[in-house]
């Protein structure tokens, strides 16, 4: 269908364009609907992503949010060195990754502090496991690459309800 | 819960694979609260594009809009036992999304944060993707009349055309817009988008 079916050159002369008919409105959802998936489809590997994010063995998790701008480099995996930083409600975790021998180093740095465990799952491989010190600070030497999710198992005084803080799937 | 477990436990016919729409997304929905990984699954498959559609229709550009879509489906595990109608979990899935965009636009200092009323008014280009892949000039047109929509418009287009699809059976209802039926916003925002390409269409 060519773009002139649809004209203002169908309304009467003299008078203002008029709203679209039934049938000019379905034929143009209908070009839309062939479009949508085209023009704008769901990432490939994002149902992947999310499947992998979901698969905990706690469903009662906190969603931490990214906070930085750097947030684009960490989780679109560039090469170098890059800083994700996320947060949630009294919680702040900084995370800069580093090439490794077989995937990457996280240097983490929780705000505030305490002897948090933090657990960085991969798809495919066992997860790896610290514990922060006082001052909130934790390394892992050697991550391996791949869909990748932190979680932090806060530390809360006896007698609290546990928490767990989980980021989204980031690509590494 | 421990639903790694409970693998084993899903039969190979699930009671869900018939249904189609809302009652499909409901036994999903029950499903999964009893710890049945597949069903969990399911509507992640079934449900994800609409979840895409509404953060794009946001405006946001693609990462923004993927970390959206991801903390979306981790606040339906923490709330998969207190949404209190699962035949309208679409509704609940659309709600969600579109209170976590106000968030990251709100907090991010990536988009610049806008009162709301301002936002409707403004077409939003950005972030949509490039035309290059589309196959012909009336695409190319269509696709670039539709970018040039105020946010609300584009929002409704997706949502009118998911909600047009077999799978997303009932969820026009739920939404408030019957299949067939054209509300006033719909047709306005259809009218636009025929101007846009009428105009589109005399300059090139």
């Amino acid at each position: 269908m060519s773009p002139n079916d649809r004209q203002p050159g169908n309304v009467p002369a003299g008078r203002e364009p008029a709203e679209l008919g039934v049938a000019d409105q379905n034929a143009l959802i209908a070009e839309l609907d062939a479009l949508l998936d085209i023009a704008d489809p769901v990432p490939l590997d994002l149902m992947d992503r999310v499947r992998f994010a979901l698969d905990l063995e706690n469903l009662d998790v906190e969603v931490a949010r990214w906070e930085s701008m750097d947030h684009l480099a960490g989780v679109r995996g560039s090469s170098g060195p890059s800083t994700i930083t996320f947060t949630v409600e009294d919680l702040t975790v900084m995370v800069s990754l580093a090439p490794a021998t077989l995937g990457h180093r996280f240097d983490g740095w929780l705000v505030p502090g305490g002897p948090h465990q933090i657990e960085v799952r991969v798809d495919g491989h066992a997860s790896s496991t610290t514990t922060a010190d006082q001052g909130g600070r934790f390394v892992l030497a050697d991550v391996p690459p791949g869909f990748t999710q932190i979680l932090v198992h806060l530390a809360v005084p006896n007698g609290q309800r546990p928490r767990t803080v989980v980021t989204p799937t980031i690509l590494r | 819960m421990r639903m790694s477990d409970s693998r084993k436990l899903v039969s190979d016919d699930p009671p869900w694979r018939e249904l189609a729409g809302h009652a499909r997304h409901a036994a999903c929905l029950i499903a999964a609260r009893s710890g049945d990984r597949a069903a969990l699954d399911a509507l992640v498959t079934d449900l994800t594009p609409l979840v895409w559609h509404v953060a794009r229709g946001h405006g946001f550009e693609q990462t923004i809009a993927e970390d959206v879509v991801q903390t979306v489906w981790l606040t339906l595990l923490r709330n998969l036992h207190s949404v209190t109608e699962p035949r309208a979990l679409a509704q609940w899935l659309i709600t969600t999304t579109r209170r976590e965009a106000q968030r990251v636009r709100g907090t991010g200092s990536r988009i610049a944060p806008l009162p709301d009323d301002l936002l409707a008014q403004f077409p939003s280009e950005e972030g949509l993707p490039e035309l290059e892949m589309l196959r012909n000039d009336r695409d190319r047109q269509l696709w670039s009349a539709f970018r040039r929509l105020s946010e609300k418009c584009q929002e409704l287009l997706r949502l009118t055309v998911l909600a047009g699809r077999v799978e997303y059976g009932g969820v026009a209802e739920a939404l408030g817009m019957p299949r067939g039926g054209i509300g006033p916003t719909r047709g306005r925002c259809l009218t636009k988008l025929r101007d846009l390409i009428t105009t589109e269409g005399g300059l090139s």
